[in-house]
C-alpha cells in the first residue's frame, strides 16, 4: 500500500477523530437512550405528570397482570397487524410489479398512487373520519356494502377495527408499492427472455420468476409492516379515540391514554416498556433478516 | 491526473448506487425490451384502475368538499360534483390562525433539517473514515436506537422536556424530533460516503488536506444526493409530525399544522368544507415538493422505510 | 376523547365568532413583575368580555391587572404546573369542585369567606346554588365569573308538532315518546355516542333523579362500594333499557359531537330530541342558524322519574367557572378588589350577556331579556336559580384516572358490551 511509504513524510490519511461523531452520539444518547432508561425507572413509580414521581415498587408491574384492557389491547394489536399485512402485501406487490413496467400511463398513475403517502397521519385520519361519518360521509353510500346499512362503521367494534386496518393500508400501500417496484426493476431481464423461449405465459412467469425473485423484498416489506404497525396509533387516536368502548384500543394507544388522559404515567411507563420490548424484538428481526447493518450490500435489494 | 481533476470527475458522475435510485416512470431503455414484455396486460390495468378509484375517491372528496358551501355539503351527497364552487372556505381558513401554524411548522421543519444535517454528516464521515473504537460503539447504539418506537418513550421525554423548561416551545418539539430522525440520517449518509473511493482521500491527503478539508471538498460535494435524501426525509417527517407536538406543546402560539388541523376540527365543528380546505392547504407544500423533485422525495421517503 | 371534547365544548360557545377568537389575540410570555395583578383565564369567546372588563378596571386601578389566556385543555395542565411555584398567577380561573379542591388541599388558595362576609352586598349577588361548587370544607375559595352551563333537554318543535306530541315531563312520557318517534321513523334522541361524555349526561341526570345528589357525593368522596349503590345500578339499567328500546337509533356510536353530527341530525329533524349542555344553543346558532332563528328548537328540563328521591328541579352540568386568589399572591387585597370591582361589575355582566352567557348573578333577568337570546337566557337562568342542587359534570368532578375509566366503561355499556353490574364492579375496583 502506498500510504505506508508516504507515512513518514506527511500526516497522510489523517483520520477524523471521535470528536466528529460525538455531537450526534451524545445528542442521541440524551434524547433517545436516556429516555429509554428513564422509562424503565418510571415504571417503578407513581407519577401524575406533576411534581416528582413517587416510588411505587413493583405495583405497576403487578397491575399489568390484572389489567383487563391490556390483554385485549395486545390481541387488537396483533389482529390489526395481521389484517394490515394481509391487505397491504398482495395489493402493494401487484401494484409494484405493474408499476415497474414501461409506459407513460403507468408512470402517471404511479404518481397519483403516491399521494396518500404525502399526507400527514393527521390529515389522513381526519379525511377518513369525515368519509366514515354515518350521516354525511361515504359511510351512508358504502355502508350497506359492508353490512352496515345505517352507516354504523366507526360505532361497531368489529367494523371499526376493520376500518382502521383499511385506512392504514390506504396510507401505506404506496410505500410498499415503491419497494416492490424498485425490486422488480432489478430482476434480470434474461430470466424472462429464457422463460418466454420456453413458452411460459404471463401468469407462469409471475409465479416462477417475479415472485421468487421478490422474496427478499416480501420479507423486508412484511417486517416493515409489522414494525410499522406500532405507529398506527396516531391515526386511530384521531379517528376513533380508541373506541367504541375499547374496540380499537391497541397497545400503544392504551399506553398513551393511560399516560396522558388518565395521567397514570408510572403505569403508562410499564406499558411503554412492553412496547419497547416488542419494538426491539421486531427490529432485531429486521437486522437479522435483511442485513440492515450491512447497508452497502443490502440496499440494492430494497 | 491531479486530485482536483479527479474530484471534479467524481462530482459529475453520480457516486454509487445510492445516487441512482430506481427511477419511477418509463425506463430509458424500455424500447429495447422484448416485445412480449411490452404487450398490454388488461387484467393488471383493470386492477390499477380499481386502485385509482380507491386512492382517487377520498382525494376527490377532499378537494370537492373544500370547494363547497356548508349548506351544500350537508344536503348534496358526499360525491356530488361542486356545482357552484367557492373559495370561501380557503378564505376562512387563511384569515384564521392557519398562517401561524404554517410558520411554526416551517420553523420546526427547517431547524430540524439543519440540526440533523449538522449532526449526522460529521458523524457519518467519522464512521466511514475514523478508526476510533468509540465510533463503532456509537454507531451500534444508533442502529439499535432505530428500534425505539418514539411513542414508547414519550412519557420520559415529557418529563425531560418539562424539566428542561422547554415545554410548550417549538424547541421542545424539535429536540426529540431530531433525535428520532438521526439514526436513519446517519445510516443514509454513511452509505453515501462509503461510495467515495479511498483514492480520492489519499490524493487529497497528498495535497496536504486534513479531515476538515476532506469533508469540505470531498464528502459534502460528493454526497449531495445523500444529503438531499436526508433533508427530504427529515422534512416530510418533521412537517407531518404529530405525537411530539401533541404531548409537548399546548398553546395556540406553538401549534403546528397537524395539531392545528385537529383543533380546527373542534373550532369549525360541522364546517367540514373548511376543515377540508385547511387539510388541502396543509398537504399542498409537500405536493408541490413532490411535483418538483419526485425522485428525491421518493428516495427521501423510502430512506426511513416508513414515516 | 377528553382532550378534543373540552375544547369543543367551550369553542361551541363562541357562536359565530370564530373571528372574535383570533381578534382576542393572546398573551405574551409570563412576565410577572411586582406591582401588577396577574390573572389567568381561558382564551375563548367569553374572554372578549373579560378583556373589556380588565381594560375598564385598569383605567383607575393601582396596581393594574394583566390578563393571560390559554386554550381550555392546556390551561389545566399549565395551572397545575404553575400553582405552588413562584410563577403562580395572583388570580386564576378554575372549574370549582374537585378541580379547585386539590389546590385548596395543598394550601395554595386564598380563603375568600372573610372578604365575602365583609361585603354582604357582593356576596349576595351570586346565585347560591352556583356558589356551592366553590365552597370547600365550608369555606368559599372562588367566585363565579362566567356563564352557567346546565344540561338541557332540547327538542325539535317541527317533529313534535307533526307527531302531535308534547315534550316529556316524566320518565313514562319519555318512554312513550321513544316508541312514538320510532314508529314514525325518527330517531328519538340524537346522541353523539362516539364521545362518551355525551352518554355521561344521561347517567348524571338519571342518578340524580333516582337517588338525589347523595350517591354521587359518595362517589366523589371515594367511599368504598359507592359505585355499587342500588340507585347507580338502577340508573345504569334504565340506560340499558333505553338503548334496547332504540331510543338512540342504531348508529349513535359512530356519531360525533365535535364534527356536528348529533346537532345536525337533530336540526334536520332526523332526531326528535337532544340531551346536551346549554352550549347547544350557541352550537346550533352557528351551525344551523335557521333552526334557532325560526324558533324550531325547543328546550325543557330533564323529566322526573317516578318514585325517585331526587328533586326534579335539580340540574347537572357545569355550574360556572370561578376566579380564585392564590395563597401565594403578594397582593391579595388587590386581587380580591379586582374580583369585586372588575369581575362583578355591571359592565362585565353586560359584556358576558352580550356574548351569549348567562351569568350566575341574582336578578339579571331584565338584562337577559334585552340580550341576544332573551327567551333562552331567561329559561337557563330560571332553571339554575330554581334548582336546589347543581351537580358538577362527573368527568370534571372526578380525578382523571377515574374519569377516563368511567367514560370507557360507559361507552361499553352503551355498546351492550358490559352489563350495569359489570360497570359497577369495574368502577368499584379503580383505586
Amino acid at each position: 500500500m502506498q500510504t505506508g511509504r508516504l507515512h513518514g513524510r506527511s500526516p497522510v490519511h489523517q483520520r477524523p477523530g471521535v470528536i466528529w461523531a460525538a455531537p450526534a452520539f451524545v445528542y442521541f444518547l440524551v434524547f433517545a437512550v436516556v429516555p429509554l432508561v428513564l422509562v424503565v425507572g418510571l415504571s417503578f413509580t407513581h407519577w401524575n405528570g406533576l411534581g416528582m414521581p413517587r416510588w411505587a415498587g413493583a405495583a405497576n408491574w403487578s397491575r399489568l397482570a390484572e389489567d383487563p384492557t391490556l390483554g385485549s389491547s395486545i390481541r387488537l394489536s396483533l389482529i390489526l397487524t395481521a389484517v394490515a399485512w394481509l391487505v397491504q402485501t398482495p395489493i402493494s406487490l401487484l401494484l409494484g410489479v405493474w408499476a415497474a413496467g414501461p409506459g407513460r400511463g403507468r408512470a402517471a398513475l404511479s404518481a397519483v398512487f403516491f399521494v396518500p403517502l404525502l399526507m400527514s397521519n393527521a390529515a389522513v385520519a381526519l379525511l377518513w373520519q369525515s368519509l366514515l361519518d354515518p350521516n354525511f360521509g361515504l359511510a351512508e353510500l358504502i355502508g350497506p356494502l359492508l353490512g352496515a346499512p345505517d352507516g354504523n362503521v366507526l360505532g361497531d367494534p368489529g367494523r371499526a377495527l376493520a376500518a382502521m386496518a383499511l385506512v392504514v393500508s390506504w396510507q401505506f400501500i404506496p410505500f410498499h408499492m415503491l419497494l416492490y417496484q424498485a425490486a422488480t426493476r432489478q430482476i434480470p431481464r434474461s430470466l424472462y427472455e429464457a422463460a418466454a423461449i420456453d413458452g411460459a405465459g404471463r401468469a407462469r412467469r409471475f409465479w416462477s420468476i417475479t415472485l421468487p425473485q421478490l422474496r427478499h423484498t416480501i420479507v423486508s416489506s412484511s417486517v416493515l409492516i409489522v414494525v410499522g404497525s406500532l405507529t398506527y396509533f396516531e391515526t386511530i387516536l384521531l379517528i376513533t379515540g380508541a373506541g367504541p368502548g375499547t374496540a380499537t384500543r391497541v397497545l400503544p394507544l392504551h399506553m398513551y391514554i393511560t399516560g396522558f388522559q388518565a395521567f397514570e404515567m408510572g403505569y403508562a411507563s410499564a406499558l411503554a416498556v412492553l412496547l419497547v420490548a416488542a419494538g426491539t424484538a421486531l427490529s432485531i428481526g429486521i437486522v437479522r433478516m435483511t442485513g440492515y447493518s450491512r447497508m452497502d450490500s443490502s440496499r440494492e435489494g430494497m | 491526473m491531479t486530485t482536483r481533476q479527479e474530484i471534479r470527475r467524481a462530482r459529475t458522475a453520480p457516486a454509487g448506487a445510492h445516487a441512482r435510485p430506481a427511477r419511477p416512470g418509463p425506463r430509458r431503455d424500455g424500447s429495447r425490451r422484448p416485445p412480449f414484455l411490452r404487450r398490454a396486460n388488461p387484467l393488471a390495468a383493470l386492477g390499477a384502475l380499481a386502485w385509482l378509484v380507491v386512492v382517487g375517491m377520498p382525494v376527490y372528496y377532499l378537494v370537492t368538499v373544500s370547494l363547497r358551501t356548508r349548506a351544500d355539503y350537508l344536503t348534496a351527497g358526499p360525491l356530488a360534483p361542486p356545482t357552484s364552487p367557492t373559495l370561501d372556505n380557503y378564505r376562512l381558513v387563511l384569515t384564521g390562525e392557519f398562517g401561524r401554524y404554517f410558520v411554526n411548522t416551517a420553523i420546526v421543519t427547517v431547524v430540524s433539517i439543519a440540526v440533523v444535517l449538522a449532526l449526522a454528516l460529521p458523524a457519518a464521515y467519522a464512521i466511514v473514515r475514523g478508526r476510533h473504537p468509540l465510533i463503532r460503539t456509537g454507531f451500534s447504539m444508533m442502529l439499535l436506537g432505530l428500534a425505539i418506537p418514539s411513542q414508547a418513550v414519550i412519557v420520559p421525554l415529557y418529563l425531560l422536556i418539562t424539566r428542561m423548561h422547554m415545554y410548550d416551545s417549538l424547541a421542545g418539539i424539535i429536540l426529540p424530533t431530531v433525535a428520532f430522525l438521526l439514526p436513519v440520517a446517519v445510516l443514509v449518509l454513511t452509505s453515501t460516503l462509503r461510495e467515495i473511493p479511498n483514492e480520492l482521500y489519499e490524493a487529497l491527503a497528498l495535497d496536504g488536506g486534513g479531515p476538515m478539508e476532506a469533508l469540505r471538498t470531498l464528502a459534502i460535494p460528493l454526497s449531495r444526493p445523500g444529503l438531499i435524501t436526508v433533508a427530504v426525509y427529515v422534512a416530510v417527517n418533521a412537517w407531518n409530525g404529530f405525537l411530539f407536538p401533541l404531548v409537548l406543546t399546548q398553546s395556540q402560539d406553538q401549534r403546528v399544522l397537524t395539531m392545528g388541523l385537529w383543533s380546527l376540527q373542534g373550532q369549525y365543528t360541522s364546517n367540514v368544507p373548511a376543515l377540508m380546505a385547511a387539510m388541502t392547504l396543509s398537504v399542498l407544500p409537500v405536493l408541490l415538493f413532490y411535483a418538483i423533485g419526485r425522485r428525491r422525495l421518493v428516495s427521501g421517503l423510502t430512506a426511513g422505510f416508513g414515516k | 376523547m377528553l382532550r378534543v371534547r373540552r375544547r369543543a365544548r367551550y369553542l361551541a360557545l363562541v357562536a359565530a365568532s370564530a373571528l372574535a377568537l383570533s381578534a382576542c389575540g393572546s398573551s405574551g410570555p409570563a412576565g410577572g413583575g411586582s406591582g401588577e395583578v396577574r390573572v389567568w383565564s381561558l382564551q375563548d369567546g367569553v374572554n372578549k368580555a373579560e378583556r373589556e372588563a380588565v381594560a375598564a378596571y385598569n383605567k383607575s386601578a393601582d396596581p393594574k391587572v394583566k390578563m393571560e389566556t390559554f386554550l381550555n385543555d392546556p390551561y389545566k395542565q399549565k395551572l397545575q404546573v404553575a400553582m405552588g411555584s413562584p410563577q403562580a398567577p395572583d388570580v386564576f380561573m378554575n372549574w370549582g369542585g374537585g378541580n379547585l379542591k386539590q389546590y385548596v388541599d395543598a394550601g395554595q388558595v386564598h380563603d375568600l369567606t372573610g372578604a365575602l362576609n365583609a361585603d354582604p352586598a357582593w356576596r349576595d349577588r351570586f346565585l347560591p346554588v352556583v356558589m356551592k361548587t366553590a365552597q370547600i370544607n365550608g369555606k368559599y375559595y372562588g367566585v363565579p365569573e362566567r356563564g352557567m352551563q346546565p344540561i338541557v333537554l332540547f327538542y325539535n318543535k317541527d317533529v313534535f308538532a307533526k307527531a302531535g306530541q308534547q315534550p316529556p315531563k316524566t320518565w313514562d312520557d319519555l318512554l312513550r315518546l321513544v316508541d312514538v318517534f320510532k314508529d314514525r321513523g325518527v330517531t328519538p334522541f340524537a346522541l353523539a355516542g362516539s364521545q362518551a361524555w355525551t352518554e355521561l349526561m344521561w347517567l348524571e341526570y338519571l342518578l340524580d333523579r333516582i337517588g338525589g345528589p347523595a350517591p354521587f357525593q359518595a362517589i366523589v368522596e371515594r367511599r368504598p362500594g359507592a359505585w355499587k349503590d342500588p340507585s347507580v345500578l338502577r340508573a345504569l339499567t334504565m340506560i340499558r333499557e333505553l338503548v334496547d328500546r332504540g331510543a338512540f337509533g342504531t348508529n349513535y356510536a359512530s356519531v360525533d359531537y365535535d364534527v356536528g353530527g348529533a346537532s345536525t341530525i337533530f336540526a334536520q329533524g332526523k332526531a326528535a330530541m337532544h340531551l346536551m349542555g346549554s352550549w347547544e344553543y350557541a352550537t346550533q346558532l352557528e351551525q344551523n342558524p335557521d333552526f334557532v332563528k325560526k324558533d324550531r328548537m325547543g328546550w325543557t328540563a330533564f323529566p322526573s322519574v317516578p318514585g325517585g328521591q331526587g328533586d326534579p328541579k335539580n340540574i347537572v352540568g357545569n355550574p360556572s367557572n370561578y376566579m380564585s386568589v392564590s395563597a401565594g399572591s403578594k397582593d391579595k387585597e388587590a386581587a380580591v378588589r379586582f374580583l369585586k370591582e372588575g369581575l362583578t361589575s355591571d359592565a362585565y355582566i353586560r359584556g358576558m350577556i352580550s356574548v351569549g352567557e348567562v351569568p350566575a348573578i341574582k336578578g339579571v333577568e331584565p338584562q337577559l331579556r334585552s340580550g341576544p337570546a332573551p327567551e333562552y337566557g331567561t329559561f337557563i337562568y330560571g332553571l339554575v336559580s330554581g334548582a336546589p342542587n347543581f351537580t358538577q359534570s362527573w368527568d370534571q368532578a372526578l380525578p382523571p384516572n377515574v374519569a377516563e375509566a368511567m367514560l370507557t366503561n360507559l361507552s361499553k355499556l352503551f355498546l351492550k358490551d358490559i352489563t350495569p353490574q359489570q360497570f359497577a364492579d369495574a368502577m368499584d375496583k379503580i383505586k
